[in-house]
Formats: C-alpha cells, structure tokens, sequence
C-alpha cells in the first residue's frame, strides 16, 4: 500500500512540477546543433557484417565455456574422472569443429563471393 | 472353437476374401457371401438347440483393473436375436441375388452384407460393454458403406453421411454411459454386471445418468426422436438393405441392447421413465409421418421408426413401478416379442417393397402405381399378409406381440391411449399403400408393365410370409421366451385392439379407393414436422456461427494472411516485412501476453 | 551400452550427415536422407535391444535420467525424425521449388540434417529431470525448429511462420526461464524430486509457487500448443513446410508432454498448492477443447485444419491431467501411461495423414481440401490410407485413436466420479463429436467430391521407401487399434 501510494505519488507529481518542454521543429529534430543527419536513420548493411559477427559471438561464447572447465578440471580429476571430462570437451570441440569445417566449406568466412 | 464363434467370424471371412482376393469376379463373389450367411444360418439352427452359457472367454486387454475380454454369452435372447439376424440374413442374401444381379458394386455390395452379418453377430452375441460398443460401432460403418452404395448419386452420399453423423452423437453418449457404468461398479460384463447389482446398491443417479447416456447409443441407433431423421434418408440404399439392416436387424440393435440391460433399466426408474416416453412420442410421431409419405420405401420407413418406438416404449416399462414394484423383465419380453415377429414382417414387407420396385423399373412413388395385384400375385398376396400382420390382425404375429405391449401400457393411461392411437394410425396407413399400389388401375406405363418377380426374389417373400404368420405362436418364440415371461392383456384389450386394427384397414381403403392423389393433405405432416429443416437450420446457424467465430479470430489474430493467400507464393520478403509492421505479429505477442495475464489471474482468484 | 550413448549417436549421425552434404558437391543429397533414416533406424534398434532394460530409474549426475518413460520417449522421437526424414525426401521437389533448383545451393543437405539435430534435444528432454537440463534440450529442440520452420526461403508463408514462431518462441522461453527462476528461488532447487519434497513441505508460501507455475505453464504450454499460448499453432503449421509442420505436430508434441508432466508432477502432489493447480489446468483444459475443436470446423486448408485439430488433441490428453496424483484409485491405465499411449497413436495416424498429404502436395501443389477432392479415384490406396489416419484421429473403434481415447475418457469419467470436474468430460464429449464433424470434411472431399474423368485417372508417383513408410503405418494404426496390449505395455 504505501509502496504503491509512494510510486503514484511521485509520477503525479513529476507531472505536476515537471516543467512540461514546448516543443518545436529544432527542439524535435535528432540533434539540436551540428549537421543535419542525411538519409536513413538506420541505413543498411550487408548481411555478410551479420554474418561474421554471429560466428564471432558463437566461437568466442564457446571458448568462453571453455574456461570454467579448465578450471573444475582439477577438482574432477582428484575425484578420479577424468576420461568423463575430458571426453565431454573433446565432443565439444569435435561438434565445433565440424561446425566450423561447415562454414568455411560453404564459404561464409568469405568475404567476396 | 464354438459354433457361435463360427457364427461370428464366417461372415468376416467371407468379407475379407471377397475384398482382398475375389473381388473382380463378382459372381463368385455374392455366391461365397449367400453361401457364409447360408452355412451362418444352418449354424444357428444348431446352436438354438444347444444350451446356453458362456463360450471361449480369452482375455483381450488387461491393464490394472480393466479388464476387456472377448467372449460369447449366449442366452434366451441371443438366441433369438441371432436366429433373427441369419435367417433374415439369408433370406435377403439370396434376394439380392435377383435384385442386384447387373450392379456394377455386386463384389462391393456382398462384402458389405457380409461384413454386416459379421458386426450384427458380434453384437448379439458379445458379452460385456465394451466388446458390443465395438461391433456397435462396426454395424455403423457397414451400414454407412451399404447406405452410400450408389455413391454417385448424390443423394445417396448424403443419406450415408447424415446416417453416420447422426449415429455418431448417439454412441459418444453409448460411450461415456458404458464408462460411467463402470465408473460406478467396476465390471463391464452384462453377467458380472447383473450380479453387481443386485447384490450392491448403488447411487440412483448415477445409474440414471448412466442408463439415460446407454440409451443415447439406443437412440441413435434405433432411430428414435430426436435422432430419428436418419432413417428414412437411409432408404436410398439398395432395399434388400433396407430389408436387413433398417428394418430387421440394426434397428432393433439398439432395443435389444436395452432388452438385454433390463436389469439397469430396473435400477435406474428415471431413465426408464425416459426411455417410455421417447418411445411412445416416436412411435405416435412416426405414425403420422407415415401417413402422407408417397415414397413406397418411405412409408415403410416411418413405419419401422414407429414400431421401434412401440418396442422401445415396452422395454422402458420394465422400470415402471407398479405399486411400489418394478414391472421388470416381464416388460422388455414384450419389447422383444415384438423386435422377433416384427422382424419378419417388416423384413417382408421391405422385400415385397422392393419386388415392386423392380417390376415398376425402379419406380418408388406409390400414386405411379396400381392393380398390380393382378400382374404380380405372388408379391401381392404376401405383401398383404404383411400389411395383415403388421395392423395386428388375429391371429397372425404381429397381434401376439402387439398386445403384449400394449398389455404392458396398460400400467400407464397415457402412453395405453398414444399406443392405441398409434395402432389405428398404423393399420391406416398400410391400408393405404395397399390400396394404391395394388388395387384400383395402374398409374403408369411402368406399373402397366411390371410383372411377378423371379423365383430367387419370390421365395424369400413365400418363407417371410410363414414366417409373419406364425411366429406369434407359441411353438415359434416359446424356445427363448417362456410365455409365462410374457405379460398377458386383461379386460377387453385384444379385442379392442382388433377393432381398432380392422377400423384403421376400413378407413384407409374407403379413403383412397380409387384416387388419383390424397384426400386430405396435411402439409405438416408431409413436411415431417419440419424437423429436418429444423436441424438444417441448426447446422447452419451452427456453422455460420463457428465460421464468424473462427473467421473474427483470425482477422484478429492473422490479419490479411487470407487476402494475401494467393499472392504470397511468389512475392518477396518485401511484403512480409510490411506485413508484420502492420501490426500482425505485434498482436499476437499482444495475445499471449494477454493469455499469460489470465492464467496469472486466474491463480490470484484461486488462491483466494 | 549406457542409454545416454544413444544421444551421442544421434549427434555423430546428424555431424556426419553434415560432413557428407559438405563433400557432396554437385551430387545428389537424397543419399544424405538415407544414410539420415538408416542411421535412425539403426539407434532404434539399439535403444531396444542394446540399451540396458529401463526397469529401475537409472540416474546420471543427477541431470539425465533413464526410466521407461525416457525410453518411450526417446523411441517416439527416433521413430517420428525417421518418418520425417522419409517425408521430407519425398518433399524435396517442393523445397527446390522454394530455394534453388540446384541442389548445392537449395541446402536441403542441412534441411535432412536439422531434424537429427532436433532430435537429440527431443531425446534429450525426454531424460531431463531438472529444471536446467529442461531448459537447455528444449531449446536446442526449439533453435533446430526456427531454422526448419522458415526454411524455404522463397516462400513468404514459411518466412511469415519462422519469424513469428521465432519471436513468440522467444517470448515463451522468456516465461519458462522466469518461471525457472521463481521456482528456484522458492525452493532452492532445479532437481524435480527434491522440488517435489521441498514444495510438499508445511511452510511453503503457496502465492510465489503459484506465480511460478503459472509461468512455467506458459513457457512448456507453448511448445504443447494450449489455449491461450496456442495462437501460433495455426499459422506456423500453415507455413511452415509438410515434414516440418508434422514434426511440430508430432516430435515437438510429445517430447513436450513428457516435459510437461513431470514439470507438473510435483506442483500437483504439494497440497496446499493442488487445488489451485488443478483449477488453473481445468481452465486451460477446457478452453483448448472447446477453441481447438470449434475452429477447426471452418477451416477450408488442410494443415490449418490439422493444425486446430492438434490443438484439440492436446486438449483431450490434458484431460487426463486433473487425475495425475489424485485421490482414489483408477482402474485401467493411469493417466501417464494414458498420455503416452495417445501421443504414440498420435504419432502413427498424424504421420501417416501428413504423409500421403506430402505426395498429394507434390504432385497437386495445392494445400487445400480440394486438393484432396477425387483422390479416391486417383490413388484409391493414398485415399485408403488418409482415410485410416482421419478415422484414427476421430476415434473409429478398431484404429488406435479409439483406444487412446478410450484410456483418456476412462480417466477423466472416473476421476471426474470421484472429484468432480464433470465440466471437462462434458466439453470431450461435444469435442469428440465435433471432430467427426471436420474429419469428415476430408473424406468427402476424397471420395465425394470433384469429378475426375476417366481420362484423367492416374496414379500419383509415391517414392518406394514412402509407400513402405505409409504401408507401415497403416497396418500399425490397425495393429494397435485391435491389439494395444503391447504398446500399453511399454507405457505402463
């Protein structure tokens, strides 16, 4: 109740205090000083840049997974499991690599074609 | 193996050959079907002989509780009912023959009669819920397929799928009443059941609920109102099918069933007392339909659907408390009296139905005929013992089982009074067929030509006929009912019912001696009380209904998916983006969130 | 062999399947399907013969699990990916037709691999007994189906179907993600069983619970495709592509109820949370029976039909829900072993329909019920076969939908004699009425409808190993529906 009451109070009385801006043309254009932006406000790109960067994100969060588990590797072979840990990474990689055989063979590193 | 295994797989092996193997020699084909229902029926003779019990139990599905087995009960009533089902089986195997001897179906049509010999038996003999539902099921598919025979014509496939349809409503009630039976006592087998009862009690309205939601199946099946408007549309099948399935046998399924249920009925008075009153109400309906019908097959139609309703009226007494005691089983003997004698004459009537039909060249309406008593005796002369049979003239079979369940009624004032009525009506209207169809002078250049049937069309006429005779006899039901299980008429009531009988005969004859076309002509009755029209107009305000439903839905939800059907095979992706800004997919995520905002609410009120 | 060398196996399969679409070069990719379905076959075989007997609750570091249900269901999804694959050879035409006519670039090579992929998270989900291994399958279950989803990458519907499924998908996951965390921090766990203790204990406040199963209602009612998270179902069914659409309906289906189920086992055997739980499932019960079956009826396409028609499926198997841990016994089946029965039914009559409608597409380009009309005469034996699988799906005694429904009604009647909720069996019982209503729209149209002169009478082509699969399953959907003691008996 009073977490509500405070939450309305204050939105009721930023709008009641709160100097409300005038608008016009200069104040609603994106920057109000320097140069006039030119074309679309989000211009396009080559899907090629999503591309890249979608590879980049999955490879770097991948070696990112690989981290912890050097880490834990120890602790896992003082338990005496290290064949499991081991081939569990090995998998990994091995599903990485593949993928990564896949798009280099179907040519989505490649910036020309 | 059992003879009464025998008696039921037979068929279906002569079904699944003619099907799988000879089916481009059609010849052959209808001789293995004449010849399965032929040996069926020798079958049968021994087993009636034989003692009852139980045959080959082998357990079918068992899974924690549920029990489902496959075995034969065989009791007085079954054996009646089988005897029923393979002698008329036969009878109107050995017809077809002549009436569908040039169909280009032939192979089609006696695997269709086969496989219905197969599911006909299985109900009659099965011996829990479960395993007649199925074969309940099965008759209903066989029936559909005889029924859309001539599936090029429309109508034809129209009546096949209005008949499954309809079916279709009563068995989901069969269903859920066989699950909630069992629900309640835990057995499913109609021995096990008969004893659960009568050692327990139970919750009376549950065992009502559950009866009322069996008799849905009756309903559906033994085409009683509301459910009754199937029927006559089934009569677009070839008629030596009409003869089995909607007059003889299938029909009478759903009162059989309830015969052999007498013992729930008892239990459960509310439902009984329901049972009774859809009875008579289709019974009296029916009658007057009958009435003005000018379609040969028609009339007989509504017939049957009134002379079920007789029956199912009597077995409904079974529940009826008379002074504080249910009138019992001695009621549902009357209802099933009535199914055996009926089964004759009416399955004689169908055919003798159908003999004119094939003399006129496929003419039904009854105002094209005419004389054809005097082209035709044969036909003529048994058509008439059934017509005699059928009004409950002395002392033919259908005035023995036609007293006893007005004997029956007598219980109640009422319903003694619709079940008069219906009988005048019922003599009434037969006289009328009689009268136009055979006497006076022919309407047609087809009814000037027709001539006496051949003698594999004749003969089952002759047999049925003897049949409608005597089987009001003692000597010809007294093996499976004892008479003393039959309740007897007191005061003046066979008497009365004679006069009522011979007075219906008399008026119909006066009325349309000599006429072109009807003297009085009641368009309501004409129309069948509007009662098709009726649930078309349902349909239709139904579907429209769900269409705009479903249509709002989707504007809402699609928005355009539907204008663009065509285009969007070839257009780019250009459009799909403009699409989706449109707002369609933003208003379906808008929707789950709603659908999420729901669910959450709905568990703040649970919680209280 | 440990049962979860077989998740393994489907992995290699899928990575070499990979490797031979990437050596493939200008060749054919229909070897790649094959090698695909014999593959599948192959682990089939070894999870019934090789992999030890599921009899106990076998137990991997406390995340993958091994008991009959995992079984059934890592065979259900085996056996629906192989289908699938048999489908989608047969669809290929269609897809060249969308993509590229030539092979190389069409992709189809990574359209048979997919469903592999896809597979191992189906297989994964149906051993995940925690709420992170949940999580985690049924997303690689959900990436693989955005990707087949709007596969054909010319077609606007199958676009228009992969970003809606894409977003609301997101949406979903969103939920379930939160309903994770929400349960997590009530009761400290991820693991079921130990929630199922912690939530049965006396000092649970129920508010939070409640909140938290709600979303996680939301996040797994998505993916089984229940009113009100269903509002996807029958636009991505529509676009989507025929094997695609069938794998939704089917794979994505059961693997989800298995989910679903042991999600909600232990919400409902908490008392103080019971009620409530029950009433807020009788709810969505009731709405996706009535809005599943009533739409269906006006539907004039095909996959959309099918499409509100799976959603009144779903609806008939949540009725079984309300029974799960109630009190009082049930004879006949229980309701998991009831669930499972149906979904596996399921499987073999909706597969087999979406089969001989992949031929009849191919060959007719049409995805409306006319283009079925006078496939009667054109192909009486596809006609045959569609004509099972529709009576399947309405119920017909003899076909294994019958007994499915059967079990569930059982259920319901007698949990609905013993604790109310007549409601639901009610609506079933118009529901299952209703369905014959728009199944039989199909076999009109097959048999009554469109006049196909004389001249006109050919056979549709149907591929040889597709003949084999709809043969199969035709002879299955009889085979069960008169003898389903030995499907049961895996469920049981």
């Amino acid at each position: 109740m009073i977490a509500t009451g405070f939450a309305v109070t204050t939105l009721l009385l930023s709008v009641a205090l709160g100097k409300s801006a005038r608008r016009n043309k200069i104040k609603d254009s994106p920057y109000e000083c320097g140069m006039l932006p030119i074309g679309e406000s989000q211009p396009r790109f080559s899907v090629k840049f999503y591309l890249v960067a979608m590879l980049f994100v999955i490879f770097d969060i991948e070696v990112v997974f690989m981290y912890p588990w050097a880490l834990t590797f120890r602790d896992f072979l003082a338990r005496d499991q290290a064949a499991m840990v081991f081939w569990s990474m090995s998998g990994f990689v091995g599903i990485l690599l593949v993928a990564y055989l896949y798009a280099l063979k179907k040519g989505a590193l490649s910036w020309e074609s | 193996m059992s003879i009464a295994f025998i008696i039921l797989l037979l068929p279906l092996v002569a079904a699944a050959s003619i099907l799988l193997g000879i089916r481009k020699k059609a010849n052959l084909s209808a001789y293995v079907s004449v010849a399965s229902a032929g040996i069926c029926f020798l079958l049968t003779l021994g087993l009636i002989r034989g003692s009852g019990g139980e045959a080959g139990a082998f357990t079918w599905l068992s899974v924690g509780g549920l029990e489902l087995k496959i075995a034969l009960e065989i009791t007085g009533l079954t054996r009646g009912m089988i005897l029923v089902v393979t002698l008329v089986g036969l009878l109107v195997h050995i017809f077809s023959l002549g009436y569908m001897r040039d169909d280009a179906g032939k192979a089609r049509y006696f695997a269709g009669l086969s496989l219905f010999m197969f599911s006909m038996s299985g109900i009659v003999l099965a011996d829990n819920f479960a395993m007649m539902f199925i074969f309940w099921e099965l008759v209903g598919v066989s029936s559909y397929l005889l029924i859309g025979h001539w599936f090029q014509k429309n109508s034809a496939a129209e009546a096949s799928k209005k008949a499954f349809l309809v079916n279709r409503i009563g068995d989901f009630g069969f269903m859920a009443g066989i699950l909630l039976l069992w629900g309640a006592t835990g057995e499913i087998g109609f021995s096990a059941l008969r004893e659960t009862l009568e050692v327990q009690t139970f919750d009376p309205s549950l065992l009502n609920w559950a009866m009322i939601c069996i008799f849905c199946g009756a309903v559906g099946k033994s085409a009683q109102v509301p459910l009754h408007v199937w029927l006559p549309d089934a009569m677009e099948g070839p008629t030596p099918v009409s003869a089995l399935i909607h007059a003889a046998t299938m029909v009478a399924a759903g009162v059989f069933m309830l015969t052999k249920v007498t013992f729930l009925i008892i239990a459960a008075p509310v439902a009984a007392s329901v049972i009774q009153h859809v009875g008579a109400l289709t019974a009296l309906l029916a009658a007057l339909m009958a009435t003005q019908q000018s379609d040969i097959k028609k009339i007989l139609a509504y017939s049957t659907l009134s002379q079920l309703g007789y029956m199912v009226m009597a077995v409904g007494f079974a529940g009826f408390l008379h002074s504080g005691e249910a009138v019992g089983a001695v009621a549902s003997n009357a209802g099933f009296f009535h199914l055996y004698t009926h089964a004759f004459f009416k399955a004689l009537l169908f055919l003798g139905a159908g003999a004119v039909i094939y003399a006129c060249h496929h003419e039904q309406d009854i105002w094209k005929m005419g004389g054809l008593i005097r082209l035709m005796p044969v036909t003529a002369i048994t058509f008439l013992i059934g017509t005699a049979a059928l009004a409950g003239l002395p002392p033919l079979s259908g005035f023995w089982s036609k007293d006893a369940v007005m004997a029956v009624t007598q219980n109640s004032t009422p319903l003694l009074i619709v079940g008069a009525i219906t009988a005048f009506l019922t003599a009434f209207y037969m006289s009328r067929l009689c009268t136009i169809v055979f006497f006076g002078k022919a309407r047609s250049q087809a009814a000037r030509e027709a001539g006496e049937v051949p003698l594999m069309m004749r003969a089952p006429l002759v047999i049925l006929a003897l049949g409608a005779v005597i089987a009001g006899f003692e000597f010809a039901y007294g093996w499976f009912i004892a008479p003393a299980d039959l309740p007897h008429p007191h005061g003046a009531l066979p008497l009365v019912l004679t006069i009522i009988g011979v007075a219906g005969i008399v008026t119909g004859y006066l009325l349309h001696r000599g006429r072109e076309k009807d003297p009085i002509r009641v368009e309501v009755l004409v129309r069948k009380f509007y009662i098709d029209e009726f649930y078309l107009f349902l349909v239709r305000v139904f579907q429209d209904g769900v269409a705009y439903l479903a249509k709002a839905v989707d504007q809402l939800l699609i928005d355009g998916l539907i204008v663009r059907g065509s285009a969007r095979l070839t257009v780019g992706v250009g459009l799909l983006l403009r699409g989706l800004q449109g707002g369609n997919l933003q208003r379906h995520v808008f929707l789950f969130g709603v659908g999420i905002v729901i669910v959450i609410y709905l568990i703040t009120i649970a919680l209280g | 062999m440990l049962p979860y060398y077989l998740e393994i196996c489907v992995v290699v399969l899928g990575s070499l399947m990979l490797c031979m679409e990437l050596f493939a070069g200008r060749r054919s990719r229909a070897k790649i399907a094959m090698v695909g379905v014999a593959g599948l076959g192959v682990i089939f075989a070894l999870l019934m013969f090789a992999v030890c007997s599921p009899g106990e609750d076998l137990q991997y570091w406390g995340i993958y699990h091994f008991d009959k249900w995992a079984a059934f269901y890592k065979g259900l999804a085996l056996i629906s990916t192989l289908l699938v694959l048999v489908m989608a050879r047969e669809f290929a035409p269609v897809f060249k037709h969308y993509t590229s006519q030539d092979e190389e670039k069409s992709g189809i090579g990574e359209f048979y691999c997919l469903p592999i992929f896809v597979c191992s998270g189906l297989m994964w989900m149906a051993s995940a007994k925690d709420l992170v291994t949940i999580f985690v399958s049924l997303e690689l279950v959900t990436m693989g189906f955005y990707v087949l989803v709007a596969f054909m990458r010319r077609n606007v519907g199958s676009l228009e179907a992969g970003v809606k499924y894409l977003i609301l998908g997101a949406l979903s996951t969103g939920f379930l993600v939160y309903g994770i965390a929400w349960t997590f921090g009530v009761s400290g766990t991820f693991n079921l069983e130990e929630l199922s203790v912690v939530l049965a204990g006396d000092d649970i406040p129920s508010a939070p619970v409640m909140f938290a199963f709600a979303l996680l209602i939301a996040g797994i009612g998505f993916k089984i495709a229940v009113v009100p998270f269903q509002i996807w179902v029958p636009d991505v069914y529509q676009g989507a592509a025929m094997p695609v659409t069938a794998y939704l309906s089917v794979a994505s289906k059961a693997a989800g109820f298995i989910v679903f189920l042991r999600v909600v086992d232990p919400f409902l055997a908490a008392p103080s949370i019971r009620e409530p739980a029950i009433y807020l499932m009788v709810f969505v019960t009731c709405a996706t029976l009535i809005y599943g079956n009533l739409a269906a009826i006006a539907q004039k396409n095909i996959k959309r039909l099918l499409a509100y028609s799976s959603i009144a499926h779903a609806g008939f198997l949540l009725m079984a829900l309300p029974a799960l841990g109630a009190a009082g016994t049930i004879a006949g089946p229980g309701p998991e072993s009831a669930i499972s029965f149906y979904l596996a039914g399921y499987l073999l009559m909706t597969l087999l329909c979406f089969l001989v409608l992949t031929v009849v597409r191919v060959a007719t380009n049409g995805e409306d019920l006319t283009a079925l009309e006078g496939l009667g005469k054109r192909s009486p034996f596809l006609a045959f076969a569609m004509l099972v699988g529709v009576a399947s799906l309405a119920g017909i005694p003899l076909t294994v939908g019958f007994f499915g429904k059967f079990f569930l009604f059982n259920i319901a009647i007698q949990n609905a004699m013993q604790n109310g909720l007549w409601i639901v069996v009610f609506l079933a019982v118009l529901g299952a009425a209703t369905g014959f209503y728009y199944y039989f729209k199909i076999i009109r149209a097959m048999y009554w409808e469109g006049s196909v002169s004389e001249g006109e009478v050919t056979g549709l082509k149907v591929g040889r190993l597709a003949m084999l699969a709809i043969i199969l399953l035709v002879v299955a959907v009889f085979f069960f529906g008169i003898f389903p003691a030995p499907l049961l008996g895996l469920t049981l």
